[in-house]
């Protein structure tokens, strides 16, 4: 006589490793769907704030400065400080008169005469990057007419005295 | 005798494929009941992201006319809000569109918004805010906000539309033939030369879809003989010139801010000192194109002959792009705020 006890066990065993196949499925991809999508929205809220805030800073309130923005004046002064009071006062900003905590660290990219390769110059920060912070990185074109006399010519060496474009960029983050 | 065992655990196979069949069918849907679930938070920020880019990226539909001329009986019209300049000026709002889409007395919340800025097929409920940095102005709609919504926040920058200040002493007339009661003093507005001199909308004086703005200033010290004078300011007529066309008389103007006051008096009126009129955005809209040439004419009675603020013997006044005669458009930043739910 042949016993059927094996069979049901084999059975149960298959149903309940199914199940359990199954549930982890539901939870890891019920998880996976969700983080990257929230975390690019907020990602995308800074990216957003941040690249108006460079934009309008930019943007000459009047033609009377020979249209020169706010950008360009702190750009060719070398103004790490104005700039960082200016682009946080810019971001930090709401209606209701609440300020956010956001943070920068900005960075101008040139063109060096003297080594004829694009160098990085150290701009401005509001606090170290700790290397924690999940930054994001906004940049906007930046154009000068230097001279020699210009504060910038002189913190940053090889940069050239004519008319060009420097890219400033930011590295932006909610503490 | 066979022994049945084994149709049993067929059976029992059969029963337990259609039941695991019917569990996986099951278990497959139930990620998708969580993603319309989670979706909802998702969407909200993304619905604020939409209305924010129409609010501060796009002047709205129709474009011309501009839907903020449309008065109240034509709102119909209006198809999308928008608040920026032009679509070239992304992020520099027009004030006289900020204050039509503010403006509680045309628009109900949140019919007329839902369906020309907030789209989308859910009745989402919001509130869009915006404020100056320097706190002058601010303006708000909606409901007050909840605990968890979708959010964006754009910088913007505002257009303070020109305005020019008229020291009256300045354009005293002359000689015998200007001892008189009735005076005249005309503004010349050159559509052409203030459209074609500055192409920059931000920095544009555009008379046709901004407001312009005329004080006159110390109307008092421009009596010579009699300081006891009264001054009204009669009416103020507004001439249309377009090429090869004669001069014509297309309207008048019946209203004007006397000596600082706040609410604005029919004309005429006995003024001190100071006449302000504000011409709204959009006012010149109708009566006049990019080639005409407008001549706003004060006239003034005086209780007595005397020499008084008059140009009709010289030129008109130039409202142009010297910062000398007119005060030049500027821009203002600010913020601006939607939260949806």
């Amino acid at each position: 006589m042949v016993n059927s006890d094996g069979q049901l066990f084999t059975i149960e065993g298959v149903a309940a490793g199914l199940i359990m196949l199954f549930s982890a499925y539901l939870v890891v991809s019920a998880t996976s769907i969700y983080t990257p999508g929230d975390t690019h929205i907020s990602d995308m809220q800074l990216e957003q704030l941040g690249s108006d805030a460079l934009r309008m800073m930019n943007t000459p309130n009047t033609t009377a400065t020979a249209g020169e923005s706010l950008l360009q004046n702190i750009t060719k002064k070398n103004d790490g400080e104005r700039f960082k009071e200016t682009f946080l006062t810019f971001c930090n900003s709401t209606t209701g008169g609440s300020y956010d905590n956001l943070q920068l660290s900005a960075d101008l990219f040139y063109r060096d005469t003297l080594t004829k390769s694009v160098k990085q110059f150290h701009f401005a920060h509001s606090r170290n990057l700790t290397g924690g912070e999940h930054a994001v990185r906004v940049t906007e074109w930046v154009h000068l007419d230097l001279i020699g006399g210009d504060p910038l010519s002189g913190a940053a060496p090889g940069i050239d005295t004519r008319m060009q474009a420097v890219l400033m960029e930011v590295l932006l983050w909610r503490d | 005798m066979p022994d049945d065992h084994a149709y049993l655990s067929i059976d029992f196979l059969a029963g337990m494929t259609i039941f695991m069949v019917a569990f996986i069918w099951v278990a497959t849907m139930i990620p998708g009941l969580l993603i319309s679930l989670q979706g909802g938070t998702i969407d909200y920020d993304a619905v604020a992201y939409r209305t924010g880019v129409i609010l501060v990226e796009d002047p709205g539909m129709p474009a011309s006319p501009p839907w903020e001329n449309k008065d109240d009986m034509q709102k119909d019209e209006i198809q999308r809000f928008g608040l920026s300049l032009t679509k070239d000026n992304p992020n520099i709002l027009a004030p006289n569109k900020i204050e039509r889409f503010f403006c509680s007395t045309s628009f109900s919340y949140p019919d007329d918004y839902q369906r020309r800025v907030i789209f989308g097929e859910r009745p989402y409920s919001f509130n869009i805010s915006l404020s100056t940095f320097d706190g002058m102005m601010n303006w708000s709609v909606g409901d007050v906000k909840p605990d968890g919504y979708g959010y964006i926040r754009r910088l913007v920058k505002i257009k303070q539309p020109s305005n020019a200040t008229i020291n009256a002493p300045a354009f005293r007339n002359s000689g015998e033939d200007g001892n008189v009661t009735g005076h005249v003093f005309s503004v010349h507005i050159n559509c052409t030369q203030l459209l074609q001199d500055v192409r920059n909308p931000p920095y544009q004086i555009d008379p046709l879809r901004e407001r312009i703005m005329v004080n006159i200033s110390n109307l008092g010290g421009a009596r010579v003989f009699e300081p006891a004078n009264v001054i009204t300011l009669n009416k103020i007529i507004i001439y249309r010139q377009n090429p090869a066309q004669p001069l014509v008389q297309v309207r008048t103007f019946d209203t004007s801010y006397i000596d600082g006051g706040n609410a604005a008096s029919s004309l005429p009126v006995i003024v001190n000192d100071n006449a302000s009129v504000i011409f709204p955005a959009g006012f010149f809209y109708g009566m006049a194109n990019e080639n005409s040439q407008l001549y706003i004419n004060y006239t003034f009675k005086l209780s007595l002959q005397d020499l008084f603020f008059n140009n009709s013997f010289t030129s008109p006044y130039d409202y142009n792009y010297s910062p000398i005669r007119v005060t030049q458009p500027i821009l203002k930043e600010g913020v601006v705020e939607v939260a949806i739910w």
